[in-house]
């Protein structure tokens, strides 16, 4: 479809299929004969039919659409927005977290609190970082506007809890140190589009 | 002796209940324990062996005839007791009782005179209904055409009097019908 | 019942072993039933059904009793307390009393050596009633009151219209029930299960579904609404009144009724099996094998009808059952007659 006609297309004039209805009888005679005929059509064994048939592949051709939840989860998209994860720098170790404080701008809920210092090397660092899920709408701003990659949403949305305030701190989302080398590469809501390295101009010095 | 234990068993518990339907001032109580009531008749019938009108009793007043009083009911209020209007309790009682007592009277004098006999006894090895259905149609078959007859013309003289408007759906807005073929015409 | 003198082999001891027999396996088949039911549907909408409580959710039906024997029995404030609560018992009696009287499983003598019982003779009916088929449809015409007590007992509008639902499909499908079934008694000439029995012992083409199958299609129609499955479920139906009849019940009273429910249609299916498919085969030694296979036939078509076929119009109801069935059942009767007479 080109984008005229995108843009053209009216609800009600695409290629709908009509269903053939038929005239609704009027006559007495013609409605005993529509009886009979439904009668002996045999479409109530139609519907018989289907149900079995959709019970002997859910059975014997593992058609079965049930997910037990608990125990197997659906993968979710990339994009999908939940608790976040806090990523480390792959080859240091290090946070890359710089302690720019946008998120913490940009939070349209000002659920994000953070707190920052100077460590021995002069660096900004976060020394508190706090979360509240209770208030947080999963809007992605944050990791949007991150300029590090630092705040990402990650894959955990089993977030209900006892209470309405439910913090999340620094630590708690960071990647252990220990499973640094299963940190995935962050392809999802904010994230450095495949096309970034084209993009890159030189800065214009020369001006 | 079981028959005999399970005889007063039941009629005490029939009378009972029957008084329950007359004194209770509920209706659902009332209906309740005519349908036990009912359902003990056949009892009856059971213990005298005769399995069929017992089962008739069974479908007819219990099944039938009781759920339409039943349905009658449906419009009032069950949970709620009814006030009785009678302005003299004394009189309704003299004259039930004096009524039941004639009743009772009529059918016992001929039966303790006579010394009742069976004039159809049960045919051993042939079944109930047999023997029902021998005697319906022989002797008795006049009275149980007759009967047939009187049945016939009630049915009919119901469907009149509820057919009168059986054409008008209550439910379907005939309007909104024309309505509609209307619209279908003009496409 | 009383009709215990008709079978003189068959004592008091026997018949009373044979109803404890019955009420304990055909109410634990009732528990069964459910969870069947909630399996087959689950497998035919591609769902697993219960899975979690013992292997494959066989032990759901533990599970469920435990909760419906612990819940609170509540009755609501303006009910009429005694009806409300013998209602619910209403439908499970009528429906085991019904069971008094068909052929539930063989016969069979205890052995010698069981201490006290030993030797008595354990019939395959409980009343061997020689109006069984009679006996049976009338029991489960009296078991219209359960829901119908409880439906006006409860003080609950929605309860109110279930009664009406209750009095009005019952007392229809009855007449179609009745007369659906009585070209067949014209032709084996008995009201006797045994005797359908013996009818239609040479064959597989000696059944009387081949003579008579427009009977067969009409009782099983009006079966299935005396028992108040899917096509005709509106005594309950959630969609249009809540839970009908049923809406202010809680606990093991809820749970009777459904008890009686399913008792129902473990008798609906034992008829059916009996007088249309051949029953049983007493000489041959697979012969009750093969009935149990019939009577699960049924029920499972009556599960199979659930999932497949929508519901019914009130309306639509009364116009099959006044305008359809019992005009063809009365059809069947005459050509019957005829036939018979011919």
């Amino acid at each position: 479809m080109s984008l005229e006609q995108f843009k053209n297309r009216n609800v009600g004039v695409q290629n709908y299929t009509n269903l053939e209805l038929g005239k609704s009888p009027e006559t007495g005679m013609e409605q005993f004969t529509q009886v009979v005929k439904r009668t002996f059509k045999g479409e109530l064994f139609v519907g018989l039919g289907v149900v079995m048939k959709a019970m002997l592949k859910a059975l014997f051709k593992g058609d079965m659409h049930t997910v037990k939840y608990p125990f197997e989860k659906l993968p979710i998209s990339p994009r999908y927005r939940a608790i976040h994860d806090m990523l480390r720098l792959l080859e240091s170790g290090n946070y890359r977290c710089i302690g720019c404080g946008l998120c913490e701008k940009i939070c349209i809920s000002n659920c994000i609190t953070m707190d920052t210092r100077y460590d021995e090397d002069q660096r900004k660092e976060v020394s508190e970082y706090t979360i509240n899920f209770g208030r947080c709408i999963f809007c992605g701003y944050c990791a949007e506007v991150c300029p590090e990659l630092a705040i990402v949403h990650g894959a955990r949305y089993e977030n209900a809890s006892e209470q309405r305030a439910g913090f999340s701190l620094f630590d708690d989302m960071l990647t252990p140190i220990d499973k640094l080398n299963l940190q995935q590469e962050y392809d999802g809501f904010g994230a450095v589009s495949p096309n970034a390295d084209e993009n890159i101009k030189q800065t214009p010095l020369a001006y | 002796m079981y028959e005999i234990v399970a005889f007063y068993l039941f009629s005490a518990l029939i009378i009972g209940l029957f008084l329950v339907t007359v004194m209770s001032k509920n209706i659902l109580y009332a209906m309740t324990s005519l349908a036990a009531g009912m359902v003990l008749i056949s009892g009856l019938f059971f213990i005298l062996g005769a399995d069929f009108l017992g089962v008739v009793q069974l479908v007819v007043y219990v099944g039938a005839i009781m759920a339409l009083y039943a349905f009658a009911m449906m419009f009032f209020d069950a949970t709620r007791d009814i006030k009785e209007k009678n302005t003299n309790n004394t009189l309704v009682f003299l004259l039930g009782g004096l009524t039941a007592m004639v009743l009772v009277l009529m059918f016992a004098a001929p039966i303790y005179s006579e010394n009742i006999q069976a004039l159809y006894p049960m045919t051993e090895g042939v079944g109930n209904a047999q023997d029902v259905g021998m005697v319906l149609f022989t002797k008795y078959l006049i009275p149980f055409e007759v009967a047939a007859l009187m049945l016939l013309v009630a049915m009919i003289a119901g469907i009149i009097l509820a057919g009168k408007k059986m054409d008008d759906s209550l439910t379907e807005d005939l309007s909104a019908d024309d309505e509609i073929m209307i619209a279908k015409d003009e496409k | 019942m009383e009709a215990v003198n008709i079978l003189p082999e068959v004592t008091w001891v026997g018949v009373l072993i044979k109803a404890v027999l019955i009420l304990a396996i055909i109410s634990a088949l009732a528990g069964f039933g459910t969870f069947i039911e909630r399996k087959v549907l689950a497998f035919m909408q591609r769902r697993l059904g219960p899975m979690h409580v013992g292997p494959y959710g066989l032990l759901q039906i533990a599970a469920d009793g435990i909760k419906l024997f612990t819940k609170e029995d509540i009755i609501p404030q303006n009910a009429n307390k005694l009806i409300f609560m013998i209602a619910p018992i209403i439908t499970a009696a009528t429906a085991f009393i019904a069971l008094s009287a068909v052929p539930v499983f063989p016969d069979f003598t205890i052995p010698e050596f069981v201490p006290v019982l030993g030797g008595v003779f354990v019939p395959s009916i409980a009343a061997d009633l020689n109006v069984g088929i009679l006996f049976v449809l009338g029991m489960m015409a009296a078991g219209l009151y359960g829901p119908l007590l409880a439906g006006m007992s409860q003080a609950n509008k929605w309860g109110i219209i279930g009664a009406a639902r209750t009095a009005v499909q019952f007392l229809s499908y009855e007449v179609v029930t009745g007369l659906s079934i009585l070209a067949p008694i014209m032709l084996v000439g008995s009201l006797s299960f045994v005797d359908f029995n013996n009818y239609q012992q040479e064959g597989v083409m000696s059944w009387m579904i081949w003579q008579q199958p427009v009977a067969f299609v009409l009782f099983l129609i009006a079966g299935f609404a005396e028992t108040n499955r899917t096509p005709f479920d509106l005594l309950e139906h959630e969609a249009e009144v809540v839970s009908g009849y049923a809406t202010e019940y809680s606990g093991m009273r809820w749970g009777m009724f459904f008890i009686g429910e399913y008792a129902n249609m473990i008798t609906i299916s034992i008829i059916a099996a009996i007088v249309f498919l051949g029953g049983y085969d007493a000489a041959s030694t697979f012969g009750w094998l093969f009935i149990m296979l019939k009577i699960a036939f049924f029920f499972f078509l009556m599960l199979w009808v659930r999932a497949a076929w929508p519901h019914v119009r009130p309306d639509q109801l009364m116009w099959l059952c006044w305008k359809v069935l019992m005009p063809l059942a009365l059809v069947n009767i005459l050509i019957t007659a005829l036939v018979i007479l011919v």
